[in-house]
């Protein structure tokens, strides 16, 4: 483990910086060692972490059994809409009836043998009836597992255990029920019936294709951060109470019907609160030890109390917390579902324990691991071609640490550091934790403790420049106090907490399509050339000059993205329709003074969001147009055109030219024109993008994240002009493309020089760092922190119309392990089970990851911190899995 | 109506036996299937499946009750050429072979080959992949019958004795 010596805080840096005696309150960070170095895992915490680890994923049928019954029951199958009060009492239902399960002491391995083991958590609950399970949700996506009912413990990437009974209770009762019930069926029928013209008319046979875009809705909406304040604060009773105050003001039968709606469910999950209580106080009074006998007491009076009263200590803050969470989980599918600034949530109550006591730091940090290892109970039910294609990510829950508050002080305070303590000892895929930094108010310490973390962990926190996120948010409307009090969604997408409903992830849009589109006259040669799929915007002979290429370009891109947002749209009246989520509603800021779902438009914000996958490949391959056709004028571009049609064999001396960065310009070395079009590409998506608006009457926003999806495109895609063969990956986020940036100080300033106010939906900067340059700890820390601190600083605006100082690079997110480490996992995956990566974004563990994803990451550009200079390794080429055996996935290099 | 008959007498038939016999029965009168289900799919592999699944459903009741109960659907299978066609009827816990591709039905499965049918069915992990990656493979209609479909020929795969 990496160990520079303990960073404490720094009473120095408070000295020499007057503005942070003004805005730093001194008392919430009063931790003498911030690195907590001296803290390790509990043996409590270390039985359920090595039980996790050990654990194979359990296909749980508890929720869809039961939503199913009682949609039955509640004769709501049929019903042309179902109300909001519909689903709430389906919840309540769900919640009363579910199994409490107080502890787990049995899970089964990947061979689907099960184990016992000791170790009894603090908190008490579970998404799943299983230890670590996966939740279905039939009204999504789930039947799409229906053909591996049977196969799911044995396939190559990822897989389920799922009993013989389970499996048939799924075929027989609860999948039949859904054939026709799925928000992508609800959404195709209704397009049926309103019989729109053809252009305003979404066309969901570009989703089948997988190469246009992806839109997430037929899966989840989720990409939100709830409120939870008030239910620690006040209690949920309090909720229901006010619920039915504004009952009795309500001016329509819609509201009347919202606000009973919020009472039924907020009273489920106070009641399975109590089952919680009740079956742990069952179980003390048989329990013969009498240390489980009194934490069975304590969890049986911590659950009759919370979340239905106030929190009276920082336990129950997070009992509530994880309460809310369940029942989150249990009406919004687990994906991107974030639970925001969990540190300034739950810090008054931490600190009021300390003060008086009642517990230790020691303490805390149990608790927080407890909480953790819980929030990674469930993972997303995925089938076997999304496995292979776009597969590893867990639930990309994200929580968010450190920043300014709502007044723009430093905000970061002991539990910020108590929590990255638990994130560093615990190396766990869920929660992905993403630490806020505000340059000139947060401490240098506190920014030194971040990198160290990622030096520990190899690939966590994510690090968030305040100052960037603030302008980019404030730039769409969002109120100032708001947008300060950001947090992150699912991978890396800022949105206030508790108040902005923004499906961050609704539209993934494969850029390079529309280029493809451009080349090829409206054709794409993954459907076929004969094929016109978007507009004729002319044949390559035709563009005389390079604004023709740019011209045609953005008509594409503007039909690419009408037809992504008509979609999105669509399948948004779907989950109207027929998914209003009360649960989400309870908590959160909006709702209940508007009396109606966020679905509906509840929320203080309304936003939807798409994010961008290639915009490297896409600027790269414009700038290679630009420079070899239309200014060196060395080929023409039908040349290039041919070129890419033969996936370059033949035409080899151009794609090496194509593929120089001395030769060809690249996005990320500081070059004019290289830099030039991807800003151009970015303001292009803004100007596109963000007049739109989505069914909640909210805007788009816009962002350059990719999760695995650049792996997964890029394997759809043929041959690019920036000399990319076909098959390949694309770059991930918003990370020049790897192996065309040779020093680091100059992709920095390339990607910091884009104004955040064009990023509104968030951006993931993938670095790969060598860990052993310079080879003291020490220096390398201090190294790292200097680098993330330039990369924040702002800088004067550049080649964006005269626009003023703009703040630093927004994002950035690091791996930190050997090459050599990462092949030999790919070899023995059995000795790599808790290796974590960033990916593009998320965290995820590099065994679970497709070979095309792990190859993307092995090649990545890797920088020499001292020198900043990229190292020189030879591009490795991974096989498909082998589908026999999952441990040795017959991976060749 | 050969057909309708031979599937009354075949479910007549499944009264006498038990499960394990339907199923060794259905294997024998399907052994064209089996052959192709383990080696290369030939043009006929779209109607040996159907005729498989048609024998199958007639004798095995328990494959009836665990994949017939309540179902109403219609597929349409068809080669993107038009060459090859069929029309897939289930209703009333029965199941009815049409030669031709119907313009109605719940869903539609148009496809390059056999062999690009054959990987879509019953293919394990990376095959599913290389459908979707040569666009081989297109659908049209509600997709949720296609996954049902896609169950119901696995599980008649292993009826058969034919899944690994």
């Amino acid at each position: 483990m990496f160990e520079p010596g303990n960073p404490s805080v720094e009473t120095s840096d408070v000295a020499r910086d007057p503005v942070l005696d003004i805005v730093r309150s001194p008392v919430k960070v009063t931790l003498q060692d911030l690195s907590l170095g001296d803290h390790e895992c509990s043996a409590r915490v270390q039985q359920l972490r090595k039980a996790y680890f050990d654990a194979c994923p359990e296909v749980c049928i508890e929720r869809p059994q039961l939503v199913t019954e009682l949609h039955d029951e509640l004769a709501i199958f049929g019903k042309p809409r179902y109300t909001i009060l519909d689903k709430a009492r389906v919840y309540r239902g769900v919640l009363e009836r579910r199994e409490p399960i107080v502890w787990h002491h049995e899970a089964r391995d990947k061979h689907g043998v099960a184990f016992q083991f000791e170790g009894n958590s603090l908190l008490a609950g579970s998404t799943t009836t299983r230890f670590k399970g996966v939740i279905l949700y039939p009204e999504f996506m789930a039947l799409a597992l229906w053909p591996e009912l049977h196969t799911l413990p044995d396939r190559a990437a990822n897989p389920y255990q799922l009993t013989a009974g389970d499996a048939d209770t799924l075929n027989r009762k609860v999948f039949p029920r859904w054939l026709d019930r799925c928000i992508l069926e609800w959404a195709r029928a209704e397009v049926e019936r309103r019989g729109e013209p053809a252009e305003v008319r979404p066309d969901f046979s570009l989703l089948q294709h997988l190469v246009f875009f992806l839109a997430t809705k037929p899966e989840c909406v989720s990409h939100t951060i709830p409120d939870f304040s008030r239910a620690v604060r006040e209690g949920l009773r309090a909720v229901i109470d006010d619920a039915r105050r504004h009952a009795g003001r309500a001016t329509s039968d819609a509201q009347r019907m919202f606000y009973q709606a919020i009472a039924e469910v907020v009273e489920g999950i106070i009641t399975y609160s109590h089952h919680l209580g009740d079956k742990a106080a069952a179980m003390a009074a048989e329990e013969p030890d009498p240390a489980k006998r009194r934490e069975l007491e304590a969890l049986a009076e911590i659950h009759h109390h919370v979340p239905e009263h106030p929190a009276r200590s920082f336990r129950e803050g997070v009992t509530t917390v994880w309460l809310c969470w369940i029942a989150c989980h249990l009406e919004n599918a687990n994906v991107g579902l974030s639970l925001g600034r969990l540190d300034q949530l739950l810090h008054d109550l931490y600190r009021q324990d300390i003060a008086r006591g009642a517990m230790t730091v020691a303490d805390a940090i149990e608790l927080t691991c407890c909480l953790w290892l819980k929030i990674g109970d469930h993972v997303p039910a995925v089938p076997a071609a999304g496995e292979q294609l776009f597969g590893g990510s867990g639930s990309n829950q994200a929580i968010t640490i450190g920043g300014v508050d709502q007044d723009g002080r430093d905000a970061v305070n002991d539990l910020t550091y108590v929590m990255l303590r638990a994130t560093e000892l615990l190396q766990l895929r869920d929660p992905n934790l993403n630490a806020r930094y505000m340059p000139g108010v947060s401490s240098r310490a506190y920014l030194r403790r971040l990198c160290l973390a990622n030096l520990r962990t190899g690939a966590t926190p994510a690090l968030h420049n305040d100052e960037a996120v603030i302008a980019a948010l404030t730039a769409r409307g969002d109120a100032l106090a708001h947008a300060r009090d950001y947090g992150v969604i699912g991978c890396v997408e800022p949105g206030s907490a508790g108040r902005a409903y923004g499906h961050s992830g609704a539209i993934l849009l494969n850029l390079t399509s529309a280029l493809e589109l451009t080349l090829f006259n409206g054709r794409h040669r993954h459907t076929g050339l004969d094929r016109l799929i978007s507009i004729a915007t002319g044949a390559p002979t035709t563009f005389r000059t390079f604004d023709d290429v740019r011209c045609a370009f953005e008509r594409q891109v503007r039909w690419l993205v009408g037809e992504a947002i008509k979609v999105n749209n669509a399948l948004g009246r779907a989950h109207q329709a027929f998914h209003p989520t009360p649960i989400l509603s309870a908590l959160f800021e909006g709702p209940m003074a508007a009396g109606k779902d966020v679905s509906e438009g509840g929320a203080v914000i309304n936003s939807s969001g798409m994010a961008i996958i290639g915009l490297g490949d896409t600027a790269d391959s414009l700038s290679a147009i630009e420079k070899v056709v239309y200014r060196e004028h060395a080929l023409g571009l039908p040349e290039i055109v041919t070129a890419i049609e033969h996936d370059f064999v033949g035409h080899e001396a151009l794609q090496r030219r194509l593929m120089a960065p001395d030769k060809t310009p690249k996005w990320g070395n500081e070059d004019p024109i290289g830099d030039g079009n991807a800003l151009w590409i970015v303001q292009l998506l803004d100007r596109v993008v963000t007049p739109e608006q989505n069914y909640r009457g909210g805007g788009y926003r816009v962002g350059y994240w990719t999760m695995t999806n650049h792996a997964g495109f890029g394997r759809l895609m043929p041959a690019l002009p920036s000399g990319r063969r076909a098959g390949q990956n694309f770059t991930s986020g918003f990370t020049p493309v790897s192996g065309m940036t040779p020093y680091l100080p100059a992709t920095l300033n390339s990607v910091a020089s884009i104004p955040a106010r064009y990023l509104t939906n968030g951006v993931a900067l993938n670095i790969k760092f060598t860990p052993d340059s310079p080879p003291s700890d020490q220096a390398r820390l201090e190294l790292f922190t200097g680098m993330v601190e330039a990369y924040f600083a702002g800088r004067p605006g550049r080649r964006d119309g005269g626009e003023g100082a703009i703040p630093g690079g927004m994002e950035i997110q690091f791996n930190v392990t050997r090459r050599e480490d990462f092949i030999a996992a790919v070899h023995h995956p059995e000795n790599y089970p808790e290796l974590l990566v960033r990916v593009s974004g998320y965290t995820a563990y590099f065994k679970d990851l497709s070979p095309q994803m792990q190859e993307e990451i092995i090649n990545r550009t890797e920088y020499g911190l001292a020198s900043g200079a990229a190292s020189h390794a030879e591009p490795i080429y991974l096989a498909p899995r082998d589908s026999a055996d999952p441990d040795h996935q017959g991976v060749s290099c | 109506m050969l057909r309708t008959l031979r599937r009354k007498v075949l479910r007549l038939l499944s009264r006498m036996f038990s499960d394990q016999t339907a199923h060794r029965m259905a294997r024998f009168l399907s052994r064209k299937l089996v052959d192709q289900l383990r080696d290369e799919a030939t043009d006929e592999f779209l109607e040996l499946l159907l005729h498989g699944m048609e024998i199958a459903f007639a004798l095995g009741r328990s494959y009836r009750r665990d994949n017939l109960e309540g179902l109403r659907a219609r597929y349409v299978f068809a080669t993107r050429d038009g060459t090859v066609g069929a029309t897939v009827q289930f209703e009333d816990g029965d199941m009815k072979v049409f030669d031709t591709a119907s313009d109605q039905f719940t869903a539609r499965v148009r496809f390059k080959d056999a062999a690009a049918l054959r990987r879509f069915l019953f293919a394990e992990n990376q095959d599913v992949l290389d459908s979707l990656l040569r666009d081989e493979v297109e659908l049209d209609g509600n997709v949720n019958y296609v996954y049902k479909f896609g169950f119901m020929a696995r599980d008649l795969e292993e009826r058969l004795g034919v899944a690994a």
